[in-house]
């Protein structure tokens, strides 16, 4: 057996039945044995940061470990912006490279990069293979490291004579789990009940650590308000009372007043981001802190905590719920009064009640959040739409809502459908883009063809760069500087060159047909949403400033929205 | 806010062998906010001792905690007597 038909079997062993990649001059033995390989899907994308986006969206729909494969040089170089959104995000990802042979390493070989070298800041981890022997260990490491602890990607960098050679090593065993930290949660116990006014502060941890039905049961248990993160978005059940919705940049203000007002902050799967938190002076300035994390770097990184707990985040959350259940908290007039700033200061977008109006962009992702199945799948591009779609799609689960958080990777949001369509075939997958986005991975449309993937595509399009607009609006004068996009495709016509059925709608009577005929169609459709080009996403934090100095519509300064329809 | 005056602090680690050790320490000091005035590495039986002084104004604990990320990377002691520097212009 050699090297490339020892990785194929290392899959094989992983149960790891499904792989994106493009084939070149370096990696092409592990292509060969592909030929021969049973039980191994490999997908054919048309650019590999296609392949790595479309493994992070297979990983993040399904839990499981996303693999990526690439040549050397361009195709290892065009990964890097897929590995890198991974890796902000914590997502388990294999990438498999061929490099040149090992005796043109450093002599500046064709397509020859320093992979290790170059991917040093954005993986949990990565080997260069010297031996063909090191296979078993490295392969075996690598699949594990990526999915213990906090997840992210490892890169197995292999030159093209190693994955010939033959191995003549035999695969260790797989790794078995690590029991989790036994952990004493009695010091933040008692600054639990100490608390006047405790909230929940989730994050996407929580799924990492497929802890969402123990996050559940203590939300229920404690009776607590709750505010997530961008990650953290379906960590509570979407009839959940006390859901104030996601705080920061574009939260709700029922959500940032909350964290403001509270005297505890219990800190669950999340790493206390800028875009969460807003100027950190500001934040949270009365609160003592409980923070559960996978990751112990995060103590303290940004905030420092009171009482902090490592290790797995389920036994931990079951230990709190074991314990309130037992001794209830007494803060039902805090929930109370959450409850109703929820109701006076969630985020609230009335539909588009003109038939004629103009669409807008909240009024449609709230007619699309209630027209979709339950346990749709949405992966967002990056933009005001994936703040619509943040505010106003109302989730039941994390794992239905696909968003590049930490990276905020423009062209994220096709490829990552693409995985999670592969993940999770009996789903309807749906990706909701903007016109920038669309444009920067518009190539994987081959890809949902090729596969006949009954992805449904969604482009809100406002002809610009809407997101940088509008921050130019408000914070640099009004002076826009190259977010105009008026001379985009029709992508309609695009979408059919891919013979990929497509419509365009304009009007607010349009939206429920254009959601229903894409949804209705068994294989791929695209809708090309019209929405006004000055529309807003509201509320906003300037960025630097504190998540209390929140600007909503009527604060526009510039010029005032012309959508009626904004009143958040 | 006003930054705090930087400090030097001495930190060791050590590492199972791999060949981008010295790189992987270097960049995580880096990119944490450190910068790296002295380094002495050495490649021993047991594998890599790397005692570098850095330079900087956020928490020593922060990096140190970043630094025991790595994957290879056995143990990290960092000396917790620093010394405010001055800068040269």
């Amino acid at each position: 057996m050699n090297g490339a038909q020892h990785i194929l079997k290392a899959f094989q062993n992983h149960h790891i039945d499904t792989v994106f990649g493009y084939p070149g001059g370096c990696i092409m033995p592990l292509y060969d044995a592909l030929v021969d390989a049973e039980g191994v899907e490999h997908v054919l994308c048309r650019h590999e940061q296609g392949c790595a986006l479309a493994a992070d969206g297979y990983a993040r729909a399904s839990g499981r470990l996303g693999v990526c494969i690439a040549t050397s040089g361009p195709g290892a170089t065009n990964l890097i912006t897929g590995v890198a959104n991974a890796h902000r995000d914590s997502i388990p990802m294999l990438v498999v490279t061929g490099q040149v042979p090992s005796s043109l390493i450093g002599t500046d070989a064709f397509q020859e990069t320093d992979v290790l070298g170059m991917a040093l800041g954005i993986v949990k981890h990565s080997y260069l293979i010297t031996d063909a022997n090191e296979l078993p260990s490295v392969m075996e490491e690598a699949m594990t490291l990526a999915q213990s602890g906090r997840p992210g990607p490892v890169w197995v960098d292999i030159p093209k004579d190693l994955l010939l050679a033959e191995v003549t090593r035999p695969a260790p065993a797989p790794n078995q789990a690590v029991a989790p930290e036994a952990m004493a949660i009695s010091a933040a116990l008692e600054l639990l009940y100490d608390a006047q006014r405790p909230l929940l502060y989730s994050g996407g941890g929580v799924s990492l650590a497929g802890a969402e039905s123990a996050f559940r049961r203590l939300a229920e248990a404690s009776g607590l308000p709750g505010v997530v993160t961008l990650k953290g978005i379906g960590n509570h059940h979407k009839a959940d009372p006390n859901h104030l919705g996601m705080l920061g940049m574009h939260g709700s203000r029922a959500a940032n007043e909350a964290v403001e007002a509270c005297d505890l902050l219990f800190v669950i799967g999340a790493r206390l981001d800028d875009r969460a938190t807003g100027n950190l002076a500001g934040f949270a300035p009365g609160a003592r802190v409980i923070h559960l994390d996978a990751d112990h770097a995060e103590f303290g990184k940004l905030r420092a905590a009171d009482v902090a707990l490592g290790g797995d985040l389920a036994t931990l959350l079951d230990g709190f719920t074991e314990a309130l259940q037992a001794r209830p908290l007494a803060t039902q007039a805090w929930t109370e009064q959450c409850r109703r700033q929820r109701t006076l200061k969630g985020l609230q977008t009335a539909d588009n009640e003109e038939a004629l109006a103009p669409i807008s962009g909240p009024g449609f992702i709230r007619q699309l959040s209630r027209i979709t199945p339950d346990d749709a799948i949405i992966a967002c591009d990056v933009g005001q739409h994936q703040m619509w779609v943040a505010q106003h799609y109302q989730f039941d689960h994390p794992r239905h809502h696909l968003s590049s958080g930490g990276l905020g990777t423009m062209g994220f949001g096709m490829p990552a459908a693409i995985g999670a369509q592969f993940a999770c075939p009996g789903q309807t997958v749906i990706n909701v883009s903007g016109d920038g986005s669309f444009m920067m991975n518009a190539q994987e449309l081959a890809t949902i063809r090729r596969y006949n993937l009954p992805v449904k595509l969604i482009i809100m399009d406002n002809q610009c760069l809407g997101m940088v607009r509008q921050q130019q609006e408000l914070f640099y004068g009004n002076r826009e500087s190259q977010i105009d996009l008026n001379d985009n495709p029709d992508f309609v016509t695009m979408a059919r060159a891919f013979d990929i059925p497509a419509m365009r709608i304009e009007r607010s009577d349009q939206i429920r047909r254009g959601i229903e005929t894409i949804l209705a169609l068994d294989g791929p459709m695209l809708l090309h949403v019209a929405i006004a080009r000055e529309e807003n996403v509201w509320p906003i934090v300037k960025p630097g400033a504190s998540n209390r100095d929140m600007l909503d519509a009527s604060q526009q300064r510039q010029h005032p929205t012309t959508s009626k329809e904004i009143t958040a | 806010m006003s930054q705090p005056a930087p400090r030097e602090y001495q930190i060791e680690c050590r590492m199972t062998f791999e060949p981008a050790a010295l790189e992987r320490v270097c960049q995580v000091v880096r990119i944490r906010g450190f910068e790296v005035t002295e380094v002495n590495a050495s490649l021993q039986d047991t594998g890599w001792r790397i005692a570098l002084t850095v330079r900087g104004s956020r928490s020593l604990d922060m990096l140190r905690k970043q630094l025991e990320k790595l994957h290879n990377v056995e143990r990290v002691v960092a000396d917790t007597t620093q010394r405010i520097t001055q800068r040269s212009a």
